[in-house]
This record gives structure tokens, C-alpha cells and sequence, in this order.
């Protein structure tokens, strides 16, 4: 299924970073995280068109790397807070391929059991806090989280992601100097993906670079090339290190683009065409399968088997879904608010 | 009052600071620190004050050297230690003192007390109690001047503590994108309510923030009367001639606790010590009479002078009325024209 092609000079090339710690079952691994999510999305895309979705249906095309890469540089115990372009960090994170596409239907066996849509779902045993559709609403969240490990003495981190326009926001601003002022394990991956839904980053602010506010919170700013799974992982990596060493929060910026509207129903007609054009010759996917061929890491037959294995899931996933319930209204109430629990349950 | 010069009378000469603008200065600061003292020391403890005091005892100097800079049609958002600037753009020394009297005739009729309030004849956009909040509403000020083409300045006021705050982010940020012509005056006196610098922000200097702006800045020591003027006289040429916002951090200390009912006994008393030494009138007096500006007479007469205005003031606000309840609704809600 992947589209990769014999490599030419000019082509996009990815490069594995110097000291990459991954074995040949983790680079396949990789593969199979970044074109899960691809195709997973696709997918859905098709059941937006056919009106089965209930809400909205946001896109991570083009960003994959960036949301599996960092999501894949995590432990045990770490906590992680996607965003809607993040799907690949909860794939990671062990939710599977038919949470997704129960949650985009309102099934009551998805995650929400049908109360909400989209990506909006956590599952706290999986190290996953929600998502807030406010954008940046997630800083100040994960820095009280690493706030916790930090008061508990636990060798774990807090991450969460951002766009370039929840940089301009009031959360941004607070949670990251709290995390700073306090030192705490938090890793930021700022996502540049150039648009904050139809506002240009030059509309949004005055740097070129989100790394280069990292000294106006006293904290280390890094910039990586977010189409690059393996530097990703790399930087994330290194970023939690630091902060298992009291060295955090960390700025990640991952340079990327958004090939997508904002949602599924945004053309996106104010991007320019070239700019996009520009991207979709960097396409992650693309650029890991012809890293993985070109490194001599896996075999074409390899990542087929890979990809027919997804297209079987796919299937079955959705088969399931539509072949399950809506919730029923007896359960509407159920889980919204907080009840004490005695019986130890956990939140799905 | 100050005579105020308009846009085209302005001349940017600040290598020498004149006689007379050192006179203004010194009169200026002096009487917001007595003016302060008079309602502080004496009226709050009489009972004659209601609500709380704040006061800007040893920042007299970023108040006073940076507002006197403002030209006609300028606007300018203060904070609740910026007595100067309430008494450089011309309100009365006795509306002010009704003010904190809470009478008829204090600015907000006595609806509101002591630096809440605001006076758009002068120019003075009323102070919000959330800190940091008047930083998107000077913004805004400095965008309507943009979009008018008029060549004014916004003169926007916040202490440290409030550059953590989330408004004070998205309004120097917005004020940034549309390059507006506002000045961003930052009164770093070191304590945000009881919290010290270190627990407030990660980096040494408020100016470190800038550059995630992409925003001019300078640090200038606050204390010192005559750098506080030409610093600000850059920062004004600056954002009035198109260039964008411009941050000047003023290093000064908190001579006094939060406000009247805060003793400070989380402050080191050396620090108190320290900073004493730097008073900035005094350095401003030892400066003119070094220059040979000014004499012990000088002052004298000056304080005489000033002592005159408060008793007046003073005495003129005590006899003032307090407000009729009828009168309690009106010029709460907007009334049209």
C-alpha cells in the first residue's frame, strides 16, 4: 500500500540520528504505529462522506510522525495528553484501531461510551488524560501532572502537545511558567503546522521559530523535523532524560504541516497550493518506507505484510462497530459527573 | 496641571534633560509620596479611608519620568502604585484624596475607592484590579490608534508578577502581530503580592521575555529619575514611530507591604535597608543640587508648596458629601449619549 518509490536525489530523505537506541522490531514497530494511524484516518474520512460519524472529523495527515515518534519515546507510567491531531499518540498508548472508530461513531462501546465524540477521550490506565477541544487548556494540566510526580519523587513525565496558535494563549503562557518556575518533568511538543485552523503563523506571531520562546521560560527549546519519525523519537527521548534529571520542562518544537483543513469539513481553500504541495513531497509515511528500504532495516514484503494486516483490522473494526449499538438513554447520565466509587471501578 | 504638548510640538533632544524637566519630575514624585504618605499614614489610620491603600513608596520615579513623556491623545493604563500618572495627566489633587474618601466628588462618585478608578477627559483608562488585564485593553487602545492613523501612544503599566498572567501573554503578543504603537512599562519591585521573583518567573530579567515577541527592551534601573526619562523618551519615539511595542523593565523595590493591612514580614528587612539607600527622590535631589539646580530651599519651598495642595485637598474632600443613594446606578452602565 505504501506509496514509496525508487529514491531519487532530490526526494525527501529522512536520516537516523547518531546514537538511535531502536532495534529491528521497533523500527517495524514504528511503521506499523505511523501507517495504522494513515490508513485508520482514511478510513474514516470515508465514513465521514458516508454520513456515519456523529461531529466532527480532525486529520493528522502529514503529521504522523510527530505524534508517533514522541509518543513512542515514553515509559511506563508516563502521561500523555493528545490532541486532535494526535490519534498516532493513542495508538501507541494501546488504544486500538476500533476505540477510534467506535468513539467517531457513537457506539456505546466506544471509550465515552457515546457521549462524546471525536478524540475527545482519555483512559487513565493507559496514561492517557483527555484531550480539551480548548486548544492550549493542556499545558497547565500536564504541568500539574508532572507537579505530582515531582512532589511523589517518581522517575516519570508529563507530556502534552500544542499547536503554534495555542501559543498565543493564555494557557500556554500560564502552564508553561508554572512548569519552569517549578522545575517539573513536563515535555511541550509544539506542533508548527503553520495554521491555527484558517490564521497563518504570520498572523499569529512575531518569531519564526516556537523554540525561540523557550528562553523567555528559562527552559530548553529544541527544534526537530517533525516528518522525521526517527528524530522525534530522538528528541523526545533526549527531552525526557533531561527532565528524569530535574533539568525539565522541555520546548519541543516539531516543524510540519498541516495537509488538512482544520476538520473534515474545512477545504482549507486559504492555504496556497504550492505551499501544500511543498509538504505532500515530504510525506512522513513515504519517507520512513524509504528509509526503512533504503537502510536495508526491512523488506518491501515486510512492510506489505505490515499493511495487509492493518487493511484486515481496519475491517474487522469497523464491521464491529456498525454492527453495535447506540447507547441507551438509560446510561446518559452515567459517568458525567464524579461519583465516590467504593468498588475500586476505573474510568473507561 | 501639566501643559501637555501635542504630536507635532515634540522634540526628541534627551542627551540633556533640562532644568525644568527636572523641576517637574521632582515636584511630581515628591507629591505622589506625600500625597501617598497624607492618605496612608495619616487618613487610613484615622478611619477616614475606605477600602484598602496601595501605595508606589520608592517607585515614584517609574510613574512620574515615564507618564510625563505622554502627548495629546495619548492614553495610558496604569496600575494601583502609579499615583504619579494620575497626577502628571491632571486629576485634581482633591478628587483624588474624596476618591480614597469614597465622597461624591471623588473620580468614581464614590462608587469605587482608592486607585480604581479612571478618567477618560485625562486620558486614563480605570485601572482593573486584575493585574495584568490592562495589557489587551491598552492593546486595543493602541490598535484603534493604528487603524485611525493617528500617531499616539498607549502607555501600559503592569508589574512582574503580572508578565505571568495569561492576559498579559496574549495582549503584548496581539499587540506584537499588528506591531501597534504601545510601550509596554514594567515595574519590577520585586515581590508580586508576598511572592518573591524566583517563584514567579523562571528567568532573570522580565526583558528576557521579550525576545519571544520579537520585541524591543530594555532593562533600566527605576530608581533613578533622569534614566527612567530618557528610556521611556526612547521607548515612546519608538512604538510613535511605527516600529512597533516597546518593553522597558524598571528595576525598583516594594517599599511597603501589598497594601496599608500587609506589615511584609515575608520581606528580608536588609532588603528594605538596601533600597532605602537608593530612595529615588533623594537621589534626584542630590543630583539637581550637585548640578547646582537646585538648594535646601528649594526643596523646602517645594515642600511647602505640596504640604499646601494636600491640606487642601484634604480639607476640601472632608467636607464633601458622601454619595446620594439615588445616585447609585447612574454611570455604572453605559447611558447613550
Amino acid at each position: 500500500m505504501s506509496t514509496a518509490k525508487p529514491s531519487t536525489s532530490k526526494e525527501y530523505r529522512i536520516e537516523a540520528p547518531d546514537g538511535l537506541d531502536l532495534g529491528k522490531h521497533q523500527f517495524v514497530e514504528l511503521y506499523h504505529y505511523i501507517a495504522l494511524n494513515r490508513r485508520l484516518e482514511e478510513r474514516l474520512s470515508i465514513l465521514y462522506r458516508q454520513n456515519k460519524i456523529v461531529g466532527g472529523l480532525y486529520s493528522s495527515l502529514g503529521q504522523e510522525a510527530t505524534s508517533v515518534g514522541s509518543a513512542y519515546a515514553l515509559a511506563d507510567g508516563d502521561f500523555l495528553a493528545p490532541m486532535i491531531r494526535n490519534l498516532g499518540s493513542y495508538l501507541v498508548r494501546g488504544v486500538s484501531a476500533k476505540d477510534f472508530v467506535a468513539q467517531y461513531l457513537a457506539r456505546e462501546c466506544s471509550p465515552t461510551r457515546g457521549k462524546d465524540g471525536t478524540q475527545h477521550f482519555g483512559d487513565l490506565s493507559k496514561g492517557l488524560i483527555a484531550c480539551i477541544s480548548m486548544l492550549g487548556a493542556l499545558v497547565p494540566v500536564m504541568a500539574g501532572v508532572a507537579m505530582a510526580m515531582k512532589h511523589r519523587g517518581q522517575k516519570n513525565v508529563a507530556l502534552t502537545y500544542c499547536g503554534d496558535g495555542a501559543t498565543s494563549t493564555t494557557d500556554f503562557h500560564e502552564g508553561l511558567n508554572f512548569a519552569a518556575v517549578h522545575r517539573v518533568p513536563f515535555i511541550l511538543v509544539a506542533e508548527h503546522n503553520q495554521y491555527a485552523y484558517a490564521t497563518p503563523v504570520s498572523m499569529q506571531f512575531t518569531i519564526e521559530n516556537i523554540a525561540d520562546k523557550a528562553p523567555a521560560y528559562g527552559v530548553h527549546g529544541e527544534i526537530v523535523d517533525g516528518n522525521n519519525v526517527l528524530a522525534v523519537y530522538d528528541a523526545t527521548r533526549r527531552a525526557r532524560q533531561m527532565c528524569i534529571e530535574g533539568k525539565g520542562p522541555v520546548l519541543l518544537e516539531a516543524k510540519t504541516f498541516r495537509r488538512k483543513g482544520h476538520a473534515e469539513h474545512d477545504p482549507a481553500d486559504y492555504v496556497p497550493k504550492k505551499l501544500r504541495a511543498q509538504w505532500e513531497a515530504k510525506d512522513p509515511l513515504d519517507a520512513y518506507s524509504r528509509f526503512l528500504l533504503d537502510q536495508g532495516v526491512a523488506t518491501r514484503s515486510e512492510m506489505d505484510d505490515v499493511d495487509a494486516k492493518i487493511t484486515r483490522e481496519l475491517e474487522l473494526a469497523v464491521q464491529e462497530v456498525l454492527d453495535s449499538p447506540f447507547p441507551d438513554k438509560s446510561i446518559a447520565d452515567r459517568d458525567v459527573y464524579f461519583s465516590a466509587r467504593t468498588d475500586g471501578g476505573s474510568h473507561a | 496641571m501639566l501643559e501637555r504638548k501635542t504630536v507635532s510640538q515634540t522634540k526628541t533632544k534627551r542627551s540633556k534633560i533640562s532644568k525644568e524637566t527636572k523641576r517637574q519630575l521632582l515636584h511630581y514624585m515628591t507629591l505622589s509620596r506625600r500625597i501617598e504618605h497624607r492618605i496612608e499614614r495619616v487618613l487610613y489610620r484615622q478611619g477616614k479611608i475606605v477600602g484598602g491603600v496601595y501605595v508606589g513608596r520608592g517607585q515614584e520615579a517609574i510613574s512620574v519620568a515615564t507618564a510625563i513623556h505622554m502627548l495629546d491623545n495619548d492614553i495610558v493604563a496604569p496600575t494601583h502604585r502609579d499615583m504619579g500618572i494620575f497626577l502628571i495627566c491632571g486629576v485634581s489633587e482633591r478628587r483624588i484624596i474624596a476618591q480614597y474618601m469614597g465622597r461624591k466628588t471623588g473620580v468614581t462618585q464614590g462608587k469605587d475607592g482608592n486607585m480604581h478608578m479612571g478618567d477618560l477627559k485625562h486620558n486614563i483608562i480605570a485601572f482593573v484590579s486584575h493585574l495584568g488585564d490592562n495589557v489587551p485593553v491598552a492593546a486595543g487602545a493602541a490598535l484603534t490608534f493604528k487603524m485611525r492613523g493617528q500617531d499616539n501612544v498607549a502607555f501600559c503599566y503592569s508589574g512582574e508578577g503580572a508578565t505571568s498572567r495569561g492576559d498579559w501573554h496574549e495582549g503584548v503578543n496581539f499587540a506584537c502581530v499588528h506591531k501597534l504603537p504601545i510601550v509596554f512599562f514594567i515595574n519590577n519591585n520585586q515581590y508580586a503580592y508576598s511572592t518573591p521573583i524566583e517563584l514567579q518567573m523562571p528567568v532573570k530579567d522580565v526583558a528576557d521575555r521579550a525576545p519571544a515577541y520579537a520585541m524591543a527592551a530594555e532593562v533600566v534601573d527605576g530608581n533613578d529619575a533622569l534614566a527612567v526619562y530618557e528610556s521611556a523618551g526612547r521607548a515612546v519615539d519608538w512604538a510613535r514611530s511605527g516600529k512597533g511595542p516597546y518593553l522597558v523593565e524598571y528595576k525598583t523595590f516594594r517599599m511597603t507591604g501589598h497594601s496599608a493591612h500587609d506589615d511584609a514580614g515575608y520581606v528580608p528587612k536588609e532588603l528594605f535597608e538596601e533600597w532605602a539607600r537608593k530612595d529615588p527622590i533623594e537621589r534626584l535631589q542630590k543630583h539637581m543640587i550637585d548640578a547646582g539646580e537646585l538648594t535646601a530651599e528649594g526643596i523646602e519651598s517645594m515642600e511647602n508648596e505640596i504640604t499646601a495642595i494636600i491640606d487642601d485637598a484634604v480639607d476640601w474632600a472632608d467636607k464633601s458629601p458622601y454619595p446620594d443613594p439615588e445616585d447609585c446606578l447612574k454611570g455604572v452602565y453605559h447611558e447613550g449619549r
